[in-house]
């Protein structure tokens, strides 16, 4: 797989022409629609697992661009990028690669909430991810549009349940087949760009609009629900000129910290990385706002916007007569430009010039700086209500449409990154005649975001936030090899050997470290010999083992293992690492019967076609409705609705009970039955030999 | 005397022994059978499990891992005496001031062989409120200890194994009766000033927790203002040293009557009063033919067939111009909303003069007055149809055909207030539902609510501890414990959802995209 190898300068249309005859009679097992975070990470997950990949997309100049900010990671979504590596995927190193200024945020806020980030290098970031997927056995890339989505006539037995067999391309060749497709178009679904008073199809600037062709069947053929969400860019900034010393320097960490659980150091040299700058809006940013606001109809299209602020407008309008913070990001090592994160607007281009220039270091700021593909503009966009989808990610009434990224209502890169992944393990599955698998809230970030989208749905661009994980002091970043790599070789199928193999070895190494803090038992006044005034407490005759020590904030493992250098130093590897686990298990103790609970529940299947509404146990009208509505998939899901009473999940627990073994059987026998119809293929070769 | 009540509790402890062996074990289901419900965590639990009224032994039972600690802590049983279901008499004393409660009798069921599977304990004291109320306090005092939620003891032995299919599909219809019963008792304390007073706790402990986690998600990329977390420093102090103050004060607040919480209601001049009056046996409120003449809630305690009740008078249900009678009416109806048994008075010159429509009249004059909630249970209301003077024997019979004839109404009774006729049926009718409603221990004992709420407010206020203990030097576990103190408090107030506390973030603070 070439880790670690020189890469860049790989010219990936060599390897991926238009389409060519012999590619359109080829049948897939899984095509991937769109080559952005989710698309990319669909495609290598599908491949990883075993299936036959094609990834279908407009250019493929730009697969792995980072068309918004230049960084990766950050509180709740750096959380997001170590899962997404955990489970092999590629952002956490292509992040390593292209990395230009590390950060770990919140440092002093305890190693629950850290959050990794770094700004990228545009140019990296996109060869990188390009040249993984090159390497990528079983993949194939192909430049293309996708105009129709391939469909079987509906179930008779199950009207409205459709299955997908493939895809048909814009330039109007032959349809391409396959058992599963991944549609990962971002905000190209019936996309609208807005700059000032003007609109135009399309989901970005600069890139040609997607075919009407997948919206409508999205919506007429397979009658999904849609809503419609809204996201924008702020313009780029020419690096010469801004007056620096009108804004604050931010330095990077002084040595940068690897995302990938298999990088040891990054690809830029600590003294390499580039700095950061902050400066503020000002009163002149706001009357600017204000006198334009009729010339801006993004902005008046405002009927219930997010919670949250996405532009400069919603910002001052709603938090009137404060400062608002922009930071100043490179854009890459021999990038001219900047970007100005939490300038994102949708004035006209000559309105926007003024509003940036009431900022003081960009005051200097020429029109002609500014391209028009650099300027600002709004986007509106399509998104599938994400309660039609399974915790696979699939489309609950469509067997093999698998979706995942903007089109499911999040925004950010991390949360297309991880819906993506998933999306491609599961529709690579599907495709092998696999059973689906599921993440849960309890193991992962992940599973929260799709919990939180399957079982809730969005109504405003969702985005990963740590405060949404209920077990957040359990789902941290330091751990999330041990909580999802093990597990993603052993049940999934989507880590490669290499990087299970370091897992394991980390564990057992954890797992003997722990035990070595634990055995070793001594009373206080020992320790207080041995380690000097660290804060021990004076109590009498209380003895205390390595792991208690841990946790006194003055006590670091490097002081322990050069007490007792035979124990610990072989260790000392995991040193922080240690530490960590020290402060957080006994919290985590605490936690495991909870997580359990929810475990068991969400192990218990409540089936896809059930009828809520004649269910002959008792529920109340209201409950019927919303499981009606919603159709959750577990136990677990179910208890989480609102307005769920402990009542009718005790009913529906007794009904699944009862269900549940006459289910698992058919289900097994149908199973076997589509096994052996392939066997029987097989055989048909074999044995004339 | 003492001889007499040890064989009293002796007789309740054998009937308990008996069903805990009926129980039937099955092993089998708990392999593919999750707990349900969000609040089977682990701890233990204690539950008063014996109905009130007129009964001399009162039944507490605790199931869990700190079972035996109970035992050892309150009934003086160390390991040496503890002899499985076994019942001795012991004296049962406060784990702190050592001060005697009562003497009764104790019992330990280790687990397995126990109704839930896991160690639990029954002590059967005496029937008095006040030594229920210390007993169950005693019991939430103690370290790991918590009351027991709503059917939580059936659902530990379902997870256990000890509950037979058809166990479980009652189970659903237990737990909701429970609920219903917990939901209308918190009610009654929650529309006071307690209740104001959790609600400003729970209030800004919500914005304490969306401060930190502002502080935690964004801080570090948008301007979240200095000194968020100082406030969130004085704001925790504040509810902690308030809610200790809460704990310590001796006053319990209004004392809310014990007894079936029994509401009269129906329209105006329907005979409410004279049905009140009737009852007690004096003229405890106005009667006048002046259509709403009661304008307040009269409220009067009463024992029906040796069971307490209190009684409620409310004003007659109209579209009123009259302030005070609107008010009156607004308290009419949030009395039917909290009512274990509501007796639905109508004329019965006012229905329908075709006897056969009376019915469906019916079904829409209570749909009308009672909850949306409460209106498929019939067994918690009891129709009464006053003024039977006023109409002809003739259509009267017609009328009581047609009633038998229909399906879904409450029981009926007709009476007369004025010459006393039916009266006798409709005393044995109210009879037979105070009876049922007395069995189950959560109605109309407000003692059992006060513990409960004691028992979540000192979780939280230990949680808050968790907070000051980790301020400065891991924030994510100082904001587990607002989280945690959040959850004991929304044991009380309700739940607190993620999407409640990125409101207030998203209220207070300028977050980009």
């Amino acid at each position: 797989r070439g880790r670690g190898r020189g890469r860049g300068g790989v010219d990936v249309r060599v390897r991926c022409g238009p389409i060519s005859d012999h590619l359109a009679r080829h049948k897939y097992d899984v095509i991937v629609v769109g080559g952005g975070h989710a698309g990319t990470e669909a495609a290598a997950a599908a491949a990883r697992v075993g299936a036959e990949t094609l990834l279908v997309t407009q250019k493929i100049h730009t697969i792995g661009a980072l068309s918004c900010n230049p960084s990766l990671g950050g509180v709740g979504k750096g959380h997001l990028v170590k899962e997404v590596d955990a489970l092999d995927g590629l952002c956490g190193r292509a992040g390593d690669w292209a990395g230009i200024h590390f950060s770990i945020l919140n440092r002093r806020k305890g190693p629950a909430v850290w959050g990794p980030r770094a700004q990228l290098d545009r140019e990296l970031y996109r060869q990188f991810i390009q040249s993984e997927l090159l390497s990528t056995p079983r993949l194939t890339v192909l430049e293309g549009s996708v105009e129709e989505l391939l469909l079987t006539e509906p179930d008779p037995e199950e009207p409205g349940h459709h299955r997908v067999t493939g895809i048909r391309l814009a330039n109007g060749s032959q349809p391409v087949s396959a058992s599963s497709v991944v549609l990962t178009t971002g905000t190209f679904l019936s996309g609208s760009l807005f700059m000032g008073q003007t609109t135009s199809p399309g989901g970005r600037i600069g890139d040609a609009p997607s075919s009407a062709g997948l919206s409508h069947t999205l919506r007429e053929r397979l009658g999904l629900r849609v809503g419609r969400l809204r996201t924008g860019t702020p313009p780029r900034i020419v690096k010469d000129s801004v007056d620096f010393s009108l804004a604050s320097l931010h330095a990077p960490d002084k040595q940068p910290t690897p995302f990938s659980f298999l990088n040891t150091h990054t690809r830029c040299k600590p003294e390499e990385q580039l700095p950061c700058y902050l400066t503020h809006t000002t009163p002149g940013v706001e009357k600017v706002v204000r006198e334009s606001l009729h010339l801006n109809c993004h902005i008046q299209q405002d009927t219930k916007g997010p919670r949250y602020c996405p532009s400069i407008e919603s910002r001052v309008l709603r938090f009137p007569g404060r400062r608002h913070q922009v930071w100043l990001e490179p854009e890459g090592l021999t990038s001219d430009l900047l970007y100005p994160q939490g300038l994102s607007m949708t004035m006209p281009p000559d309105v926007q010039l003024c509003l940036i220039r009431e900022i003081p270091p960009l005051h200097r700021l020429f029109f002609f700086c500014m391209h028009r593909s650099e300027m600002c503009y709004g986007v509106q966009y399509d998104f599938v209500c994400p309660t039609q989808l399974s915790p696979a990610l699939q489309v609950k009434s469509t067997q093999g449409l698998f979706l995942a990224g903007q089109i499911n209502g999040t925004t950010g890169y991390e949360e297309a990154a991880a819906q993506g992944l998933w999306a491609g393990v599961n529709a690579g599955r599907w495709a092998l005649s696999m059973p689906p698998v599921a993440l849960s809230r309890t193991e992962s970030y992940i599973g929260v975001l799709i919990d939180d989208l399957v079982s809730r749905g969005v109504t405003e661009p969702y985005r990963m936030f740590t405060s949404r994980a209920e077990f957040r002091t359990s789902l941290r970043p330091d751990n999330a090899d041990l909580r999802l790599t093990l597990k993603g070789f052993e049940e999934v199928g989507c880590v490669s050997s290499l990087r299970y193999q370091e897992a394991v070895r980390v564990r057992d190494s954890l797992q003997d470290a722990l035990a070595a803090l634990q055995s070793l038992v001594l009373p206080t006044s020992s320790w207080k010999k041995i380690l000097g005034d660290v804060g021990i407490s004076e109590t009498k005759n209380s003895i205390l083992n390595g792991m208690d020590l841990l946790q006194y904030n003055n006590v670091s493992f490097e002081m322990l293992a050069s007490a007792f250098p035979e124990r610990f130093s072989p260790h000392l590897e995991f040193s922080q690492r240690l530490e960590i686990e020290a402060i957080y298990r006994p919290h985590c103790d605490l936690q495991r019967k909870e997580m359990e609970r929810i475990q068991r529940e969400e192990s218990l299947s409540l089936p896809p076609d059930m009828d809520y509404l004649s269910l002959p146990v008792s529920l109340s009208q209201e409950v019927r409705e919303i499981l009606d509505r919603v159709r959750p998939s577990t136990l677990g899901a179910a208890t989480r609705l609102q307005g769920m009473t402990p009542a009718a999940v005790v009913q529906l627990l007794s009904y699944v009970h009862q269900t549940g073994k006459k289910e698992r059987r058919s289900h097994r026998n149908q199973l076997d039955q589509k096994g052996r119809e392939e066997d029987g293929c097989t055989r048909n070769v074999v044995l004339p030999q | 005397m003492l001889p007499s009540i040890s064989a009293g509790i002796w007789r309740g402890a054998q009937h308990i022994l008996r069903t805990s062996r009926v129980a039937p074990r099955r092993t089998g289901l708990c392999t593919c059978a999750g707990i349900p419900g969000e609040l089977c965590d682990a701890g233990t639990i204690f539950a008063l499990s014996s109905g009130h009224g007129r009964c001399g032994v009162a039944v507490v039972r605790v199931s869990g891992p700190a079972s035996t600690t109970a035992l050892r802590c309150m009934a003086g049983l160390t390991h040496s005496l503890l002899t499985p279901r076994t019942a001795l008499l012991r004296s049962i004393t406060d784990p702190q001031s050592k001060e005697v409660l009562d003497r009764g009798l104790v019992l330990w069921f280790p687990g397995p062989h126990s109704f839930t599977g896991e160690d639990s304990a029954e002590f059967h004291i005496h029937g008095g409120p006040a030594v229920i109320t210390a007993v169950l306090q005693a019991l939430g005092s103690l370290p790991g200890m918590r009351p027991a939620e709503a059917g939580e003891f059936t659902r530990r032995a379902f997870h256990a194994g000890k509950l037979g299919l058809t166990e479980v599909e009652g189970l659903g219809d237990l737990i909701h009766a429970e609920t219903e019963a917990q939901r209308r008792q918190a009610l009654r304390q929650m529309c006071g000033d307690l209740g104001r007073l959790y609600q400003d706790w729970t209030s800004r402990l919500k914005r304490c927790l969306a401060h930190v986690e502002a502080f935690i998600d964004f801080s570090e990329d948008e301007l979240i203002e200095d000194g968020v977390l100082n406030q969130v420093d004085t704001s925790v102090c504040d509810l902690q040293a308030e809610m200790e103050r809460h704990l310590k004060d001796e006053r319990r607040g209004e004392r809310l009557r014990s007894g079936v919480q029994v509401v009269i209601a129906g329209a105006t001049n329907a005979g409410k009063s004279s049905l009140l009056n009737t009852l007690c046996q004096r003229p405890a409120a106005i009667v006048s033919p002046i259509a709403g003449t009661t304008r307040d809630v009269v409220e009067t305690a009463l024992d029906i067939g040796g069971f307490p009740a209190v009684l409620s008078d409310t004003a007659g249900l109209r579209d009123s111009p009259d302030l005070v009678e609107r008010e009156g009416v607004r308290r009419a109806r949030e009395r039917v909303e909290q009512a274990d048994l509501t007796l639905v008075v109508v004329d019965c010159a006012q229905l329908p003069s075709d006897a056969q429509q009376a019915p469906a009249f019916l079904q829409g004059h209570l749909s009308s007055i009672l909850p949306t909630q409460e209106r498929s249970q019939t067994e918690r209301c009891l129709l009464v149809l006053n003024k039977t003077d006023l109409v002809s024997e003739e259509w009267r019979q017609q009328l009581e055909t047609e009633l038998r004839r229909s399906s879904g109404l409450p029981p009926v009774c007709l009476i007369s207030c004025q010459t006393n006729e039916g009266l006798q049926d409709f005393l044995a009718a109210l009879h037979s539902s105070i009876k049922a409603l007395c069995g189950d221990p959560l109605s109309g004992a407000p003692s059992l609510t006060q513990a409960r709420h004691r028992a979540h407010l000192q979780q939280c206020v230990a949680a808050l501890s968790q907070y000051h203990r980790y301020r400065d030097t891991d924030l994510a576990l100082a904001a587990e414990g607002v989280r945690l103190a959040l959850t004991s408090l929304g044991r009380i107030t309700g739940r607190v959802g993620a999407e409640e506390i990125l409101d207030i973030i998203f209220k207070d603070f300028c977050i980009g995209k």
